[in-house]
């Protein structure tokens, strides 16, 4: 029946719309330039800052050698991008939990928004710290 | 089926709308541009900067009106910066005439809004990275280097300990002499230097910096000047202590190379003439009877005692011939036959054997006494050619000196009577004894004294 296609064929935009977003929802466009030069000035000094402040922490988050934790922080190739964002909301997430020290949290928490914000992405389902 | 149809297709559209609508795009704004309240124009005046890591991690935001308001109306700023769609805003505290806050994140979209009883909301947006005062800097050091007549002008700023600005900044040097005008130069570096005659002579300068963003990625305005300093430049030198200053480093390497020289001198020199000048060898007597000696032959008498010359044939010259016989003594040619002085043939009783000369042998073959002239007995003796060695015997009469001449191989013993100023000298001839038939006398005056065997 001819009909039936068609209103198949018109259904199928309407459930392209309704199905969750899985991709980034980062905002995409040619930004190579600007987020280069922010991460340069700016959030490269609070990485060099929080990576100095983990070495105090050293493998304390890795107690129970659980290999999952490895798995947040994993960048995959041709998808800088997602890698980063989940980076930053897996740190805000992860770091949130322990029991870590105020101002190693707070640092965490700033290089995570940071990265978010030079990204222009959200972390989805999770709130930010503020 | 029509029905179905057209229903789904007007929820596909509908939906479709609201995906645009509602997605990450995150207008929410009136306007729909993504800018904060009314989009007026900038109508309100007030003048912001951010000083970035002013204390720790956070930076600040301060704000002032540039024109008060004509009715004096409460004004309130806030600093929005949109979340998730949403818009935070953090109100501005108020101090004495300024707005300030402080915050922690500079890389986002930011805005000040001005909020009043009369008027709506007013937003203007704001980067905080363009409008960044540094702090002042502080610590202003003046060094003067002598030798290169330059001050070297040392400064620090805060911001050399921080993240952002370190090595981000341009610094501003001010220089003045006494209430003069200002004179102004820039570096990006820490230090400058001024050169001594640019500068006058022993006057007094002030001298103060200030800092700005260098304007690759963080802008902003200069930052409040700091303390001054001042100094004073030092006296110019005179031509004439120049002068000297030349005349004293030419005259030390002339100095120099004149000690250089010296050294040589003396170090080749040394042996062959300043030594021996200095320390001149001293002829040492024995050493030298030693060379001249040869090794005396087998029985060969040595004896300072007159009795063991008693075989030696005795002569006894004329004192008038002496002289010339002293002069063939000298040439080592022929003596002749020599006959005592008067006064001794009256005192002695002597007989004389002539002996004659070998002329072949270049030996002295005569001996004679009588008054040995002074030239002859230094022609013979001279300065140090032919050592003579006096010598002392107990069994001499008194008043009777002698001693021994060595000339060539020959060993001349000789007597000299100091008080008759007489000489007589014997050399000993190699004559068998059982074939020596020579007579000997006896004189007791001291002169001679002979033996007949």
């Amino acid at each position: 029946n001819p009909a039936f296609f068609r209103s198949i064929f018109r259904t199928l935009p309407l459930l392209l719309v309704l199905s969750p977003v899985s991709s980034s929802n980062c905002t995409m466009g040619n930004r190579t330039t600007e987020i280069r030069v922010k991460y340069e000035n700016i959030l490269s000094h609070d990485i060099d800052e929080l990576v100095n402040m983990s070495a105090e922490y050293r493998d304390r988050c890795c107690k129970n050698k659980n290999h999952e934790n490895s798995k947040m922080f994993f960048c995959n190739d041709t998808q800088e991008i997602e890698s980063l964002q989940s980076m930053a909301c897996n740190m805000l997430r992860f770091f949130h939990r322990q029991k870590i020290s105020k101002d190693f949290r707070w640092k965490a928490a700033l290089v995570s928004c940071g990265t978010l914000q030079v990204l222009r992405c959200k972390c989805e389902r999770h709130k930010k710290e503020k | 089926m029509l029905r179905m149809t057209q229903t789904s297709t007007v929820l596909s559209l509908f939906f479709l709308f609201l995906h645009t609508t509602f997605g990450e795009s995150g207008c929410t704004s009136a306007d729909g541009d993504g800018t904060f309240g009314d989009d007026e124009p900038d109508n309100f005046d007030i003048n912001c900067f951010s000083q970035l890591e002013f204390k720790g991690s956070y930076s600040s935001l301060t704000c002032n009106f540039t024109e008060l308001s004509p009715h004096n109306t409460n004004y309130t700023l806030s600093l929005c910066t949109k979340e998730d769609s949403n818009n935070v805003c953090f109100n501005m505290e108020k101090q004495e005439d300024a707005y300030f806050l402080q915050f922690v994140d500079i890389l986002s979209k930011k805005a000040i809004c001005m909020d009043s009883e009369t008027k709506r909301r007013v937003c203007r947006s704001l980067v905080v990275t363009d409008i960044v005062k540094p702090e002042v800097p502080f610590n202003i050091n003046i060094t003067y280097q002598k030798e290169a007549n330059e001050y070297l002008i040392h400064y620090s700023t805060p911001h050399s300990l921080k993240k952002y600005l370190q090595d981000k900044l341009i610094h501003q040097i001010a220089y003045r002499q006494e209430e003069g005008t200002w004179k102004t130069i820039e570096s990006p570096f820490l230090q400058v230097k001024l050169l001594g005659k640019k500068l006058g002579n022993d006057a007094s300068y002030e001298v103060k910096v200030r800092s700005q963003p260098n304007g690759d990625f963080f802008k902003g305005t200069w930052s409040q000047w700091s303390a001054s300093k001042t100094f004073r430049t030092a006296r110019e030198q005179d031509s004439t202590e120049s002068y000297s200053n030349v005349v004293l480093v030419i005259f030390s390497v002339l100095g120099f190379m004149l000690s250089i020289v010296m050294i040589v001198l003396i170090g080749t020199f040394w042996e062959n003439r300043i030594k021996p000048a200095v320390w001149p060898n001293l002829s040492d007597h024995k050493k030298t009877v030693e060379q001249l000696c040869k090794k005396p032959k087998n029985n060969f008498d040595i004896s300072f005692n007159p009795e063991s010359f008693g075989y030696v044939h005795i002569h006894k010259v004329d004192g008038i011939r002496a002289k010339a016989e002293l002069e063939n003594f000298l040439q080592l040619s022929t003596a002749p036959e020599k006959n005592l002085p008067e006064k001794f043939k009256n005192e002695s009783d002597l007989k004389m054997i002539p002996v004659m000369a070998d002329k072949s042998n270049t030996d002295l073959s005569v001996t004679y006494g009588g008054i040995w002239p002074a030239e002859a007995l230094h022609k013979l003796v001279g300065t140090s050619q032919f050592p003579v060695i006096e010598a002392n015997c107990s069994s001499m009469p008194k008043g009777l000196k002698s001693f021994l001449i060595l000339r060539d191989t020959q060993i001349l013993f000789c007597h000299w009577d100091v008080a008759m100023f007489d000489v007589a000298c014997w050399r000993r001839i190699a004559v068998p004894r059982q074939h020596s038939t020579f007579s000997t006398s006896t004189q007791h005056h001291g002169n001679l004294q002979t033996e007949e065997t």
